[in-house]
């Protein structure tokens, strides 16, 4: 009995600590747009669960509306019941907490899970959608034709001078020693990105985290370790300003005005990046 | 004198016009050259598809399976004894190669390959015309740089690389339509 006691103290000081280490950092304004994400997470491992329950842990703290996931949604076989315990299951609690989530394709991922109303995708391998005064670009980046790269090319042009932020699979830069940047894509993406004004963009695709230095004036985000792991994997170059690959993480986004702060969260728990950046092209905080 | 000041505007304003619009229109090839015989046959194809039931969204994932199963019944039967060239004809498949191996030797290569490797491309495996893309398969990724000089296709089709054969794939059906094998170097 004695040592029962013993163990359900030990176990409350565990979960205390993972409490006590996940201080928020984001500001948390009033009518801020409030994000998550997540990518390479689709393992339906024991990881991608206890990242889910850090990000419920979170959500108490940041309220967030809804996550974005940038590809390899489901690993592997796409039965139902491989989509539940891959995504509808580890998600659940988030989803009846009101978190929506907005997918984009990976590699790994079936062309069909547009079609999948819990992605949000509306039938469409390619999409974007506002929240605020953000615009969200969907891209589906294994399969970048003619087509998409018209749509994307309209919709930037008519998406005004608010924040717009890109996400899709591969990154066009990574430190990742196993893919690396997506060298093709960039050529073909970035003078799109450069034309139109996109600030922000994130991918997957490396199962690390790492943010990079902002690059023509652009932030680049990798989070592909919100399932999967490269232990050790991020080979950190002049291009990265931070990165984790120690452990699965997901990432954390408010944008307030012209502000935007982020917030990387290991799946035990810890911080292990934040910061803030103004908008690019947007007129200076004020003093 | 005023009103002809006013055409002179109104035709200044159109010349304008047009010249903003031609800088915006995107400058990507509607068609390539060379690919009539494979467009002609992806439309007879897309005949055959309309006639059939399409995917839709919904949060069940056990409707969004049977449905892509009894599509892709559908298609064997509409197509019992479709082969390898009956799309990727013998008028157009020189065509075909011609462009995916100048894409993979040209002076991009490197950055193509490696686009190609990065989608985790799955080796040792080959498809059959009527078979089924297997689940557990990546999707593999298709170098934009060869998607600008190829034919554009219908949403429900795409193409597919898988080992060195070059594949046509009915998305929603997850089907093989049809592909040339040994077409990357």
């Amino acid at each position: 009995m004695q040592r029962l006691s013993l163990l359900l103290l030990l176990l409350s000081g565990c979960r205390t600590a993972h409490l006590w280490a996940q201080d928020r950092t984001l500001p948390l304004k009033s009518g801020s747009v409030r994000f998550a994400v997540i990518g390479d997470m689709g393992t339906g491992e024991a990881p991608q669960y206890q990242v889910a329950q850090r990000m419920l842990e979170f959500h108490q703290k940041f309220p967030f509306n809804f996550a974005i996931m940038l590809g390899d949604n489901i690993y592997g076989g796409k039965t139902p019941a491989d989509l539940k315990k891959k995504f509808e299951i580890p998600y659940k609690p988030l989803m009846d907490a009101g978190v929506q989530f907005y997918a984009s394709l990976g590699n790994h991922d079936d062309t069909n899970e547009r079609f999948n109303k819990f992605f949000n995708m509306n039938g469409q391998s390619y999409y974007s959608f506002k929240k605020g005064n953000v615009h969200f670009f969907a891209l589906d980046s294994d399969y970048l034709d003619p087509k998409q790269l018209d749509w994307l090319e309209k919709e930037l042009a008519n998406a005004g001078t608010d924040w717009k932020i890109c996400f899709f699979h591969h990154p066009l830069y990574s430190s990742g020693a196993f893919h690396g940047s997506s060298t093709e894509l960039r050529t073909i993406l970035e003078p799109l990105f450069l034309k139109y004004g996109v600030q922000v963009v994130f991918s997957g695709h490396d199962h690390v985290y790492e943010r990079v230095k902002p690059q023509k004036g652009i932030y680049y985000f990798t989070e592909g370790a919100s399932g999967e792991l490269r232990y050790g994997n991020l080979k950190k170059t002049e291009i990265t300003a931070a990165g984790y690959d120690k452990d699965r993480s997901f990432l954390a986004i408010e944008i307030s005005g012209d502000d935007l702060s982020f917030q990387a969260v290991s799946r035990t728990g810890v911080t292990v990046d934040s910061g803030s950046f103004h908008r690019p092209g947007a007129a200076p905080p004020s003093p | 004198m005023e009103m002809r000041g006013l055409a002179l505007s109104s035709a200044s304003l159109v010349i304008v016009l047009s010249a903003v619009a031609a800088a915006q229109a995107p400058l990507r090839n509607k068609q390539p050259p060379g690919f009539d015989d494979f467009t002609q046959r992806v439309q007879q194809y897309m005949k055959l598809r309309k006639a059939l039931p399409n995917e839709r969204t919904t949060k069940r994932q056990d409707q969004i399976v049977d449905r892509r199963l009894s599509i892709a019944d559908a298609i064997r039967e509409a197509r019992p004894a479709a082969k390898p060239g009956d799309i990727f004809t013998p008028e157009c498949a020189p065509e075909f190669l011609r462009v995916i191996r100048s894409t993979l030797r040209g002076s991009r290569a490197a950055s193509v390959r490696k686009t190609i490797r990065q989608g985790e491309p799955v080796m040792g495996v080959h498809l059959t015309v009527n078979g089924a893309y297997p689940e557990h398969l990546p999707r593999t990724t298709v170098p934009p740089t060869l998607l600008l000089r190829l034919p554009r296709l219908p949403d429900k089709l795409a193409y597919r690389i898988v080992d060195r054969d070059f594949v046509l794939q009915d998305t929603e059906a997850r089907l093989v339509v049809d592909f040339i094998p040994g077409a990357l170097p």
